[in-house]
């Protein structure tokens, strides 16, 4: 005969129902008991005082024993009934209910493995998430990096663009044409400066022969 | 009484059935140890003081009854049993629907705490994943401007190019 814990009663009522049971027994047992001993008590006393009487106190002894053993008997057989009775109407948990403090149980009712399947999952989630903030960092260095190199090439960008600036304000055209128009010029020159020799040759010549 | 309404006498409760359960045991000892019983066993007492005998057996009934009485008061004062067994009795009215039997702790109290955690765990999850596309779509964007930058230096680098060639 296997004995119920009640565990789940327990955990409700805060003591098992067989506990609270064994103690109500008890109690009641003692004041039967106690109740007896005033009786016999009273009648003791009572006999005492009344003189030439033939009961001895061994024999109120045997009288209270008769009906103290006659009075435990109706009374273990009667608290056997009550304490069935408590024990399935009041004192117990019906197999179909859940205590509220339960509830998430029957809410989310994970097996071990579908635990460690989430538990998982968030171990990859977490892990997803540190390469996002790694590639963050990476995309992000490189975006200062080009700043820098491009500031860099605009910069020497800038320059060219100063320097046909200064070309176009002076009137020489572009640069090709300026230095195309500085070797004509000194070809020019060039020719120039011979017609100038030669006729200075000739000059010189024709004052000797005068 | 006015309203007629669906008055069903509702089944007694647990307090109820309990004080009842417990008088009518008080009532059959009591009666089990009736005044013949006591008068028989105390016979020769009897015959002397019959009226005596009465007044004891009187005295020894209510005696009992109002020990027995006070200690199942006290009992159910000290575990607050009637507020107990009326949040038991409206457990029990709500569950009345249900037909299969209900989860009970398994005796490994690990796992059955992990039950208690899934609802935290299941909010960590949704977080992580609102992060995470979060991040995604931030990063997508940045990712552009990246290729966008290398793109335009590329660019750069050939306007210079031109400009070194025009001047050769």
């Amino acid at each position: 005969m296997s004995v119920d814990p009640m565990a789940y009663e327990a955990q409700f009522f805060g003591f098992t129902p067989q506990t609270c049971m064994l103690r109500i027994y008890l109690a009641f047992q003692d004041y039967l008991f106690e109740v007896m001993q005033v009786v016999e008590g009273v009648i003791l006393k009572k006999l005492d005082k009344m003189p030439g009487c033939k009961i001895s106190p061994s024999q109120v002894r045997k009288c209270t024993e008769q009906f103290l053993l006659f009075m435990k008997d109706r009374f273990d057989k009667l608290f056997g009934k009550m304490e069935e009775m408590l024990l399935q109407l009041v004192l117990s948990i019906p197999k179909n209910v859940l205590l509220p403090e339960d509830k998430v149980h029957e809410q989310f009712p994970y097996s071990p493995e579908q635990f460690q399947a989430l538990q998982e999952e968030i171990r990859q989630l977490q892990l997803q998430c540190r390469a996002e903030a790694a590639a963050e960092q990476a995309l992000r260095a490189e975006l200062e990096e080009q700043k820098v190199v491009k500031a860099e090439l605009e910069k020497i960008l800038q320059w060219f663009d100063d320097l046909e600036k200064i070309f176009r304000e002076q009137g020489i055209g572009s640069l090709q044409e300026s230095l195309a128009f500085l070797t004509q010029s000194s070809k020019k020159l060039q020719v120039v400066l011979k017609e100038v020799e030669q006729k200075s040759e000739k000059l010189k010549l024709r004052d000797k022969l005068m | 009484d006015g309203g007629a309404g669906p008055a069903v006498p509702a089944a007694p409760g647990r307090a109820q059935v309990f004080s009842t359960v417990v008088d009518t045991f008080l009532e059959k000892l009591v009666a089990a140890g009736s005044y013949q019983k006591f008068a028989s066993c105390y016979h020769c007492f009897y015959k002397l003081q019959p009226q005596l005998t009465r007044s004891i057996y009187d005295q020894f009934v209510s005696q009992l009854q109002s020990s027995i009485k006070e200690e199942i008061q006290e009992i159910k004062s000290e575990g607050n049993l009637e507020g107990l067994f009326d949040s038991l009795d409206k457990i029990v009215e709500e569950a009345k629907d249900r037909e299969e039997p209900a989860w009970r702790p398994s005796g490994i109290p690990e796992q059955d705490v992990q039950s208690a955690l899934v609802p935290y765990l299941l909010k960590h999850r949704s977080y992580l994943r609102q992060v995470l596309r979060e991040k995604e779509e931030e990063n997508r964007k940045v990712a552009e401007s990246v290729l966008a930058g290398r793109n335009k230096i590329v660019e750069l680098q050939q306007l210079i190019q031109a400009h070194r060639q025009a001047w050769q």
